[in-house]
């Protein structure tokens, strides 16, 4: 018995847009969950998505458990969307649940044949889903192919170790190497066609990825700075260029010594990152590094940034309480608006 | 009266390794669980204080990692004093509470408040002390306990004490397997991954060298093996290895009004993490520590009594998160105890610690009883109290802090004892405020690193309540407690996580010639699992009742060969409960025990 919860303000935004029914581009929200920011949070203890409408009226926290009852498994890594459907990956639990990206009712569930997932993307009706196997393995990472109607593993392609994030270009696949527990220096290249992979040498730690305005692949790597480490050296950070064609890197804008950015984000033809609490902006047109920031964020646990419509949005994440969404105007670089959102958050999604 | 004191503070220092447990807190609420309490209960020192003392306990599932909160206080601020020697972790601060097996020894005391003065770090919000006795008299005494159960759960345990007046020893080794594999009630799933097992062995000597001079031998030893359960949120392969060796040698010589006692002491502590059980990687830390101890005391009169105590202690640490720390440490101490008149003791005593690598706080304590009524007595003390940086805390890798200062706090603990031959009451009140509290956070390049941030005011009171009464052959016992406790966060005025507002337990026992019947209940109040104090399905748990039942019978009892049989019944109401979020706890279930002395 699934128990569709409709919000008094979904409700109200539903007369309202029917009120507008002169306006024939008006369409009727595809859910509870339609028109808004999804908030993936990891969990302290457990894993939750929450929900703030276009408008910021409705809010709501543990979406899933609320329309599912059912509890997401830790810890929620995060969230890929393919036409209607979301898929949430849960890496220690080795599970992806299925769910109507607008409705959030489960549809589905793998949970044969993941080890430590991480991020999925589709491509030709396949989802390709990045898997660390175990933590202390090097040499059992894989991606897992899935096939989208039965929802079942149906193939794996071994690679190189820690594959973090995926996307998909044409008939190839991009994965970029953090390394897992340890350090990678790599994107790898699957042409899904034969399966052939080609590595790409970058920087230390590529995790963040994105294709930008030029049709080119733009790379995060965070440089090596785990100054614990034993025979540690400290190494780059860099934004890399990686043209799609030829599958090679056009340019390396590195860091200066000491300067670890953390998190990336792409709208239109802008790179945003994030590196010390502070917002940073690059043209895709551009080859030099800014030496300012265009926004300072509050003194905040920075755990997760995107970019959307002129408006920047990170997630002050607790791993002991609730985490909080904190959303910025780039035109004012006022803070407008602060959201309480589930314990951990990490990821956020435009629906 | 003179001589009587003399041979009880001769006895003391014989048979006690920690006699300041005894004549040095006239103002402490001691809680002393004896052999026949620890014979009745379930062999883990989790579940015996869970339904036995005011301590609230965190188990990560059944057998998994428990640990306690003593009036609110984390984990790392309860120390476990064995004989004496505080074996807290090195590496975490803390003692696993399902590693210790009760049945190897002879008393568990509970002594409430702070005792950093005698125990060194950790002795915030209390001290857990497992003791040996040794026997010095014409004995042998044996007992095999063999135990089956619910989850295919098995025990099989040996004690064995004998010796004459010079010269005494005892063995005790027990084994503990479970599958674990208890259903998670409420749903289609079961505890998977939960089997665990140990050994612990315990073996004492004691020997008479002169009509002064006792030498004495103390060893335990852990070794442990646990799976790490899974929960209803995600599924677990890791394993868990670890182990404990304890050694103790003990000379002491009592020379009239003198007494002094040297120990040299060796802790081995080690563990290994499996995150993948079927696989050889696995992260490792252990940590051997040397310590040495010189007490001295002397007793001017039976009215008035000294004790110095000086102890140097030597740690190395290894592992794969740190390289090799070393910790040396050095303390001084001093205690003294005063009898002015028949009504008052009181007690003041003083310690200073030096310590490689950071400041170290002095501490002392002042506690007083008065004997006001015949059945009436009031107990005060006040101190000031510390908990180290761990290992972990300093050298973890990344994020160890070696600018760490340890958390200090003071207390007061006032106490009302209403004692009448079957019938006793105490009644406790507190006010402990710590600071500097040590938390890991992530720091600016988003690495965790514990620092000193916080301040805790920890207030409550405590009721224990204990009777017996005997109507012929009849005996009847019954004991209670009940705590209510604050454990306030002084920045954000939220409790702290994982600490009830209310706990109680009651046990009641019947016993007729062969046959003992009893119940134990205990309630834990709701909890809050997250800091900001929400209730909910994900950020709080609700309060829960639990209780077990059970019946003996002992065949040839009162003769040489006695043999006890038992069945006992655990949450026989089946109560859904978790303990730690998304981790439920076993559901009904039995456990058979044939013990034969001879």
């Amino acid at each position: 018995m699934k128990k569709i919860i409709l919000s008094v303000l979904s409700v109200s935004l539903l007369v309202f847009s029917c009120s507008n029914n002169d306006d024939d581009d008006t369409q009727l929200p595809l859910g509870d969950y339609d028109n808004g920011i999804l908030v993936s949070a990891e969990g302290g203890q457990s894993a939750s998505v929450s929900y703030i409408s276009d408008d910021y009226m409705a809010v709501e926290n543990e979406i899933y458990y609320n329309v599912n009852t059912e509890i997401l498994g830790v810890y929620l890594q995060s969230i890929g969307f393919n036409g209607d459907l979301a898929y949430i990956i849960s890496d220690t639990a080795n599970t992806i649940i299925v769910v109507n990206r607008y409705t959030f009712i489960k549809q589905a569930e793998i949970s044969t044949g993941l080890l430590t997932p991480r991020y999925i993307t589709f491509l030709n009706g396949k989802g390709y889903v990045t898997n660390w196997g175990d933590g202390t393995d090097t040499t059992d990472d894989f991606i897992a192919e899935i096939d989208l109607n039965t929802n079942t593993v149906t193939g794996t392609i071994a690679i190189a170790e820690g594959p973090e994030q995926i996307l998909a270009k044409g008939d190839n696949l991009y994965i970029s190497h953090k390394g897992g527990y340890n350090i990678n220096n790599i994107v790898s290249v699957i042409d899904t066609t034969d399966d052939s992979i080609e590595t790409i040498t970058v920087n230390d730690a590529p995790d963040e990825m994105a294709f930008d305005s030029n049709g080119n692949l733009v790379v995060l790597c965070s440089g090596d700075n785990r100054d614990w480490a034993a025979n540690y050296v400290e190494t780059a950070a860099s934004i890399t260029r990686i043209n799609t064609t030829t599958d090679t890197v056009i340019e390396t804008l590195e860091f200066a010594a000491g300067l670890h950015p953390s998190q990336m984000a792409h709208d239109d033809d802008e790179v945003y990152y994030a590196m010390n609490n502070k917002i940073y902006e690059l043209d895709d047109d551009e080859s030099t590094l800014p030496t300012t920031s265009i926004l300072e964020i509050a003194d905040i646990y920075l755990y997760g940034l995107s970019v959307n419509d002129d408006k920047v949005y990170v997630t002050n994440a607790s791993f002991t309480a609730q985490s909080e969404l904190l959303i910025y105007d780039l035109d004012s670089s006022a803070l407008i608006h602060t959201f309480n959102v589930g314990s951990g958050a990490s990821k956020i999604y435009f629906n | 009266m003179q001589a009587q004191i003399n041979t009880v503070q001769k006895l003391d220092a014989v048979i006690l390794s920690d006699s300041k447990l005894k004549n040095y807190a006239s103002g402490i609420k001691i809680e002393k669980l004896t052999d026949s309490v620890l014979s009745k209960n379930a062999m883990s020192l989790t579940n015996l204080l869970a339904f036995n003392s005011n301590i609230y306990f965190k188990e990560n599932g059944a057998g998994m990692v428990s640990s306690p909160s003593f009036r609110g206080t984390t984990a790392s601020q309860t120390a476990v004093i064995w004989n004496g020697i505080n074996i807290n972790s090195q590496l975490n601060g803390q003692t696993d509470f399902n590693t210790v097996n009760t049945s190897n020894y002879s008393s568990i005391d509970i002594r409430s408040g702070g005792g950093s003065v005698q125990y060194g770090s950790g002795s915030i919000g209390g001290s857990i002390h497992l003791n040996n006795d040794l026997n010095f008299s014409d004995h042998f005494n044996t007992t095999i306990k063999t135990g089956y159960g619910s989850f295919n759960s098995k025990n099989l345990g040996f004690n064995s004490s004998f010796g004459s007046e010079l010269w005494t020893a005892n063995v005790g080794v027990t084994y503990v397997d479970s599958d674990n594999d208890y259903k998670y009630l409420g749903t289609d799933e079961v505890n998977e991954n939960g089997e665990f097992n140990n050994l612990n062995m315990n073996v004492n000597l004691g020997v008479f060298i002169s009509d002064k001079d006792i030498l004495k031998l103390y060893h335990q030893s852990y070794i442990g093996e646990r799976n790490f359960s899974g929960t209803l949120i995600g599924p677990s392969r890791s394993k868990y290895e670890d182990e404990n060796f304890r050694t103790m040698l003990e000379w002491s010589r009592i020379s009239g009004e003198f007494s002094s006692k040297v120990k040299v002491v060796h802790l081995h502590e080690m563990f290994k993490y499996f995150e993948n059980k079927d696989k050889d990687n696995y992260s490792l830390g252990k940590v051997n520590t040397l310590l040495i101890n010189h007490n001295f005391n002397v007793r001017f009169n039976e009215k008035l009594q000294f004790k110095t105590i000086l102890e140097y202690s030597n740690s190395i640490g290894n592992g794969d998160s740190f390289e090799e720390p070393v910790r040396n440490a050095f303390s001084a101490t001093a205690l003294l105890n005063h009898k002015p008149n028949n009504l008052l003791s009181y007690g003041i005593n003083l310690r200073q610690d030096f310590t490689t690598g950071g400041e170290r706080p002095f501490v002392f304590s002042v506690d007083a009883g008065f004997d006001l009524f015949e059945h009436y007595q009031i107990q005060i003390n006040g101190s000031k109290n510390y908990r180290i940086p761990t290992f972990n805390d300093l050298y973890w890798q990344p994020g160890g802090n070696l600018d760490l200062v340890p958390e200090s706090s003071y207390q007061i603990d006032l106490g009302q004892n209403f004692n009448y031959p079957n019938f006793n009451v105490k009644l406790n009140g507190y006010y402990i405020n710590t600071k500097d509290m040590i938390q890991w956070q992530p720091d600016t390049s988003n690495v965790w690193s514990p620092i000193n941030i916080g301040e805790v005011s920890n207030y409550g009171v405590e009721l224990e309540v204990k009777s017996h009464y005997n109507i012929n052959e009849h005996q009847f016992n019954v004991s209670g407690h009940y705590s209510y406790t604050v454990s306030e966060d002084l920045e954000t005025n939220k409790q702290l996580i994982y600490v009830p507002f209310h706990k109680g337990n009651l046990a009641l026992a019947y016993n007729y010639k062969a046959v003992t019947v009893f119940y134990q209940h205990m309630f834990n109040g709701d909890v809050f699992t997250t800091a900001d104090n929400l209730e909910g399905r994900f950020t709080s748990l609700n309060g829960y009742d639990v209780g077990n039942m059970g019946c003996n019978y002992t065949f040839f009892k009162n003769t040489k060969n006695e043999l006890e049989t038992g069945i006992t019944l655990q949450n026989i109401f089946n109560e859904v409960y978790e303990n730690v979020a998304f981790r439920p706890m076993p559901n009904r279930n039995f456990n058979i025990q044939i013990n034969y002395k001879f």
